[in-house]
């Protein structure tokens, strides 16, 4: 079996089956992860590119270990100490790349859609690793492998997505990938950061954090961007975190051991408390050991590979 | 030069022939003849299947880019291309760089536009160099042939400066022309807001944004009580609006683009730039309401909004590549198709060709002998694909798409194009 995608551009393009072989492929890879060598040489004859035109650090460094883990090639591009910076279009940056005789890129930019219109542009496989506020496809793998992981399954569970929905590409990626795999998925925050038409992804909408909380079983934390200040979505970070923010005392008062997740990095204090952060309730260290695994199975299958058959 | 149109349908509502299967003998720019198997050796005979003959089209709002941005149109390839879609008459939109700002500018976009069989009318700016601050010398510009006054792609924000120039045009009738989009609700949008926009995760302009800058200029119209024509109209509820402002008397008159006609929302589903325009192509349910708005006259005109780009401004990512399409050749066409069973011929050339006239004071709009002409020939119910055009640019999604119109070529100025 394979995917039926030639690039992970986003979920919305896969198939529920595509997701199921993703988490079987990074089922093993975990495995493989846990030995003494924690390394396969399964691509040694690909090279694969991260190309990031916007600032990230656990992203590229999760996607660059699972490319050596894989004993794949990797160089590193980043966009502020490039010559996009001198005025390079898009496709000739990624063309000079492949030029070099690269098989495979990883890439992270601010517009939305621009792995769409670079898969259109050239040959090599295209991993999205996040486009402006449309998607982030290994993210919400990860997040949903994670779930799989604590829950058993992630059919028929509740998932609230908390926070800024309206500029996170998380979110949008989280939706996709939970309705894909039978989850309930509800999003709740501001208002003013909730996209108006969010309900017609098949989501429930929820002003209120509490009862968010009350209905979910897991309850996936955005981070808020501290920059959005600066717009008219929402007055300050206090009153946000006053009202959207998730406590400990909060989480007592459920009678229920509900999972917690957030993406990172974390403003701790502001969309969540350290008690709760660091709570056993909380997986967000398990999410980052699991992007290894889900990366290196995104990157394993796209590069032709074929399903593992041990 | 003699040009023999025979068995054409004349379509020219209000005209004489109108409806009729006639021969057309036209001779230095006036049509001589009209009438059954007329017979002339010497000239050029042009029939065919299913031909037509109407009054030329007339674009209210197209943009040449020259001066300023030549590698992207000029006026000569602009006017080509107005030519090749059956236009005689073209309104030029003042976003230049120098704007059409001043008397100057005018007499440039007409001198080099003089001789052409398309005839271009300029289009002053508002305010000085378009920059919503103060307003332009719309009066000197009026007096050396500017038609009609707009800031175009940047529409009016300010709400004194527009009463201002509503009530200033008063002194001898003018016209403003406005894209109705409220600048601070459609910043950082790049297009409908709907459960497309959420879909793809594509920040939204909402028709908040179209709604409340056409209210605005609706009340500063029943103010001033002068003429206000909005054009690329894009919402269900922006011809809502439009209706009732007709009638309640008021002197508005508006355009839809052929695009918004013929496109929906889910087009962007691929992220493709070609279809990156502002006001931004909307819903199935607001593209409908735009083909009823035609149908019933609420919508008076077709404006092409021709906005040229090059290559490498549209191949970008979407949220970077440049606005606009490059339709102005095949504008009737895409539009045709866009409404055919839903607006009979008749609307479509009423709105084309006729209507534009009454509005601008245009002279023309009929088909009769003896009398100069001013015409598009085309036909209907054939297959036509559209390759190569003729435009500078080539950012026009509908290259290669199938259409059930030709137009065959116009005949103004004295002159005739064939395409």
């Amino acid at each position: 079996m394979s995917l039926s995608v030639k690039h992970l551009l986003g979920i919305k393009e896969l198939q529920p089956q595509d997701i199921e072989l993703i988490f079987r492929t990074a089922d093993t890879f975990k495995q493989v992860l846990q030995r003494q060598i924690k390394k396969v040489p399964a691509l040694r004859d690909t090279t694969i590119a991260n190309v990031f035109f916007e600032n990230s650090t656990r992203t590229r460094i999760s996607f660059e270990l699972a490319q050596k883990r894989l004993s794949a090639d990797t160089i590193n591009f980043a966009a502020s100490s490039s010559s996009v910076s001198k005025g390079e279009t898009l496709i000739d940056t990624v063309n000079n790349i492949l030029a070099m005789k690269v098989d495979m890129v990883v890439m992270r930019h601010s517009a939305s859609g621009a792995p769409w219109f670079l898969a259109n542009h050239i040959d090599a496989s295209i991993i999205n690793a996040g486009d402006g506020t449309n998607e982030h496809p290994t993210q919400a793998l990860l997040d949903a492998f994670s779930i799989r992981e604590r829950l058993g399954e992630v059919k028929g569970k509740r998932v609230a997505i908390i926070g800024d929905i309206m500029h996170s590409r998380v979110a949008l990626s989280n939706i996709y990938c939970l309705n894909k795999l039978g989850a309930e998925v509800m999003v709740a925050g501001p208002p003013t950061l909730i996209p108006k038409h969010i309900q017609d992804l098949g989501v429930k909408v929820e002003y209120d954090v509490k009862k968010a909380l009350e209905w979910a079983d897991v309850a996936n934390v955005l981070r808020i961007q501290l920059e959005r200040q600066h717009k008219p979505l929402f007055s300050t970070l206090r009153e946000y975190a006053l009202y959207y923010g998730i406590n400990k005392s909060m989480l007592d008062s459920l009678n229920k051991e509900m999972v917690i997740m957030h993406p990172g990095p974390i403003n701790r204090g502001v969309e969540i408390n350290s008690d709760v952060a660091d709570s056993k309730q909380s997986i967000i260290l398990d999410q980052v050991e699991n992007g290894v695994a889900i990366r290196m199975a995104v990157i394993y299958l796209l590069s032709g590979k074929g399903e593992i058959v041990e | 030069m003699h040009l023999l149109i025979r068995q054409a349908r004349v379509v020219a509502p209000g005209s004489e022939f109108h409806d009729q299967i006639v021969d057309l003998l036209i001779q230095d720019g006036i049509i001589i003849n009209i009438g059954k198997d007329i017979t002339a050796p010497d000239a050029r005979l042009l029939e065919a299947e299913g031909l037509c003959v109407s009054p030329g089209f007339v674009d209210v709002f197209a943009d040449y880019r020259e001066p300023g941005f030549e590698h992207k149109e000029t006026i000569a390839s602009g006017l080509d291309c107005a030519a090749v879609g059956g236009f005689t008459h073209v309104l030029v939109a003042p976003n230049t760089h120098p704007a059409t700002t001043s008397k100057a500018a005018v007499q440039y976009l007409l001198k080099k536009a003089h001789g052409h069989a398309v005839s271009l009318h300029p289009l002053g700016a508002v305010t000085r160099d378009i920059e919503g601050k103060a307003l332009a010398e719309m009066m000197d510009m009026h007096g050396n042939g500017a038609i009609a006054f707009t800031d175009g792609w940047k529409p009016v924000q300010n709400s004194n400066l527009m009463l201002k120039a509503l009530e200033y045009l008063n002194a001898f009738e003018g016209t403003v022309i406005q894209i109705p989009a409220d600048a601070a609700l459609s910043e950082g949008g790049l297009m409908h807001e709907g459960p497309v926009s959420t879909r793809l995760g594509m920040a939204g302009i909402p028709v908040l944004a179209e709604t409340i800058l056409l209210h605005r200029d609706i009340e500063l119209l029943r103010y001033t009580g002068s003429h206000l024509h909005v054009t690329g109209i894009s919402s269900a509820a922006g011809v809502d609006m439009i209706r009732r402002a007709k009638a309640e008397g008021l002197n508005i008159t508006c355009s839809v683009t052929p695009y918004h006609l013929a496109l929906n929302d889910e087009v962007l589903t691929t992220y493709n730039s070609h279809y990156k325009v502002n006001p931004p192509i909307r819903s199935e349910a607001d593209r409908q309401a735009l083909v009823a708005g035609l149908a019933d006259g609420t919508i008076d005109c077709i404006a092409s909004h021709h906005r040229p780009q090059e290559w490498d401004a549209k191949a970008k990512e979407f949220e970077y590549a440049s606005d606009g399409m490059n339709v102005q050749e095949m504008a009737f066409s895409i539009a045709y198709d866009a409404v055919n069973g839903a607006v009979p011929l008749e609307r479509l050339i009423d709105a084309i060709a006729v209507r534009p006239r009454q509005i601008l004071g245009l002279p023309g709009g009929g088909i009769s002998a003896q009398a100069q002409a001013d015409i598009c020939i085309f036909v209907t119910g054939t297959q036509n694909t559209v390759e190569r055009p003729r435009s500078l640019s080539a950012n026009n999604p509908f290259i290669g798409k199938s259409f059930s119109t030709r137009v065959l070529g116009i005949v103004n100025n004295g002159k005739y194009t064939i395409n």
